[in-house]
């Protein structure tokens, strides 16, 4: 199994506030990997940075050895190739979710109308969307609109899918209409970085887990490990909840 | 037909001189005799504010996109110094033309520019100029305001599919700005067709330079000021009008069409209907069974659910 992305020695600091730190960590291809961990330990940037959202204030990402924040290189077709999902949807509120899901496809990969339409639909029947392609954002439901916002992720036909807390604004039936589609995804080997505070999801779907807090990467391995056989103190803290309730 | 109107108000008003008529009577007669020229007042009055608000918006579109380009480090010297120029042009602009009034402006460019710098910009030209810039000079900011106001999460989630700049803003930002911004755009035409009449002072025959000529020959101002006054209102009040079905036409349909599988499947080609009368042509079979009692309804049906 190859790597796609390489992290090395990863900061990134908010004016005063290292937010993360010194941050070790890479990716293979087809793993599921869970970030789990407290608010504000530092999930969210570490996955912003991956897209450079946020850019880190030191270390390094390699996507396939190529350093991403260096000058000539591609950041646009990086973007294409390493799709997210947000805990807000962002969708495009003056489009349809049709048009949502073929914008990306035209401009960014220069794809004819036709076959970009067909993709998304191709997309969006998947993740059950396909009958509301006429639909304004405004029009559906929060569940809708996150399964609206993979569809959109995945037309692009992206290597690596980031997931930024992407159930945190939903109801309890809503987070599961999108963890089905999301386990459904992780099932078909699609590679995919998940931010999540959906402890069974972790579990079950996820080949690895990600335990972060105050910025560093406390500690990593197997779900099955982290789940019922923690070896920090911190992660058995974290985890105690979940695992008595 | 406005011929014969002039002749049948003159025709009642006859044998009464001016001085002796009472207000409604001082009214008709102001319409007889200057009517046409009031008319074209108020025409000339509604080209500029329209050509100028059109132009003044583009101009306060192209000040707001260039004040909200984003610099990161990565750019280069030049295109920030390009930038950093751009900018301090454009707040210089926008804090002198929203800072003096018009009407000076006016004067200044008209009588000023000529003297000082021996360039002489025609009236009607000079006309449009200044209230373009005018209305350019406030729209910048409302432009700005509008681009901030959209959600950053928009931006994010088209720079996360490999969208840049550019493209964002034509596709996702500045559509939703422009809805965002058309109430202020309604607003400052509005304003601009009322303040046009600041031109009367560079002699601009606009519908107050009209006012003031009829009101001065006639000793009739206040008869002259309500004429005149129904007509800015009648303008601003059809426009407002206008510009409130525009913003319902923008916001489009308030319910959508589920688009039903069939279609799906129809248009994504993985399905194809059987050929009309073929024997796999169950829909026809039904049509042409049912056709006695639904003759009308059917066809226009299938036809609407094939459309969509």
């Amino acid at each position: 199994m190859s790597n796609i992305l390489e992290i090395n020695h990863l900061s990134k600091t908010f004016g005063k506030n290292l937010v993360l730190k010194d941050i070790d960590f890479s990716v293979s291809h087809g793993s599921v990997i869970s970030i789990i961990g407290a608010s504000g330990s530092g999930k969210s940037t570490l996955l912003r940075c991956i897209n450079l959202l946020e850019t880190p204030t030191s270390g390094e990402i390699l996507y396939h050895g190529d350093n991403i924040q260096s000058r000539n290189f591609n950041l646009t077709s990086y973007r294409g190739k390493v799709g997210m999902v947000f805990q807000s949807f962002n969708l495009f509120a003056n489009m349809t979710v049709l048009e949502n899901c073929i914008i990306g496809q035209c401009k960014v990969l220069g794809k004819g109308r036709k076959e970009a339409e067909e993709m998304a639909r191709m997309y969006l029947d998947k993740v059950g969307m396909a009958p509301y392609i006429n639909a304004k954002p405004r029009q559906i439901s929060g569940g809708q609109k996150q399964r609206v916002a993979i569809a959109r992720a995945l037309a692009m036909e992206p290597e690596l899918l980031l997931f930024d807390e992407p159930t945190s604004a939903l109801d309890p039936q809503m987070v599961g209409e999108v963890l089905s589609v999301m386990r459904a995804l992780a099932g078909e080997g699609l590679t995919m970085l998940v931010v999540t505070h959906e402890m069974a999801f972790a579990r079950d779907v996820s080949s690895r887990v990600v335990f972060m807090k105050d910025g560093v990467i406390c500690e990593e391995g197997e779900p099955d490990q982290i789940f019922n056989n923690p070896q920090k103190p911190e992660t058995r803290d974290f985890l105690s909840r979940f695992r008595n309730g | 037909m406005w011929a014969t109107i002039q002749t049948q108000i003159l025709a009642g008003l006859e044998g009464l001189k001016v001085g002796d008529m009472d207000f409604f009577q001082k009214i008709l007669y102001l319409i007889a005799e200057y009517g046409p020229s009031y008319m074209r007042g108020a025409g000339s009055t509604l080209v500029i504010a329209l050509v100028s608000t059109i132009i003044g918006c583009l101009i306060g579109l192209g000040v707001g996109i260039i004040q909200t380009i984003p610099l990161s480090k990565k750019d280069s010297i030049l295109k920030k110094v390009i930038v950093y120029l751009c900018r301090a042009v454009m707040a210089v602009y926008v804090e002198v033309f929203r800072g003096t009034p018009m009407m000076v402006q006016a004067m200044f460019i008209y009588f000023g520019i000529p003297v000082v710098f021996g360039l002489f910009l025609p009236l009607w030209p000079t006309a449009f100029l200044v209230v373009s810039i005018n209305t350019g000079a406030y729209m910048a900011e409302t432009v700005r305001g509008g681009i901030l106001s959209i959600d950053p999460g928009q931006t994010e989630g088209a720079k996360a599919i490999g969208m840049n700049h550019v493209q964002t803003m034509m596709n996702i930002i500045l559509p939703q700005t422009l809805r965002n911004i058309m109430p202020q755009i309604g607003n400052n035409l509005i304003i601009n067709i009322k303040d046009t009449c600041v031109l009367s002072v560079i002699s601009v025959s606009e519908l107050f330079l009209a006012h003031t000529k009829v009101a001065g020959a006639m000793y009739t101002f206040f008869e002259s000021a309500t004429i005149t006054m129904v007509i800015y209102l009648t303008m601003t009040l059809v426009l407002s009008r206008l510009l409130r079905w525009m913003e319902k036409k923008m916001d489009g349909n308030d319910s959508y069409d589920l688009a039903t599988t069939d279609t799906l499947a129809h248009t994504t080609g993985l399905y194809s209907y059987p050929g009309k009368g073929s024997n796999f042509d169950e829909r026809h079979t039904e049509q042409s069974q049912d056709s006695n009692l639904l003759e009308d309804e059917m066809p226009k049906k299938s036809k609407k659910g094939r459309e969509n």
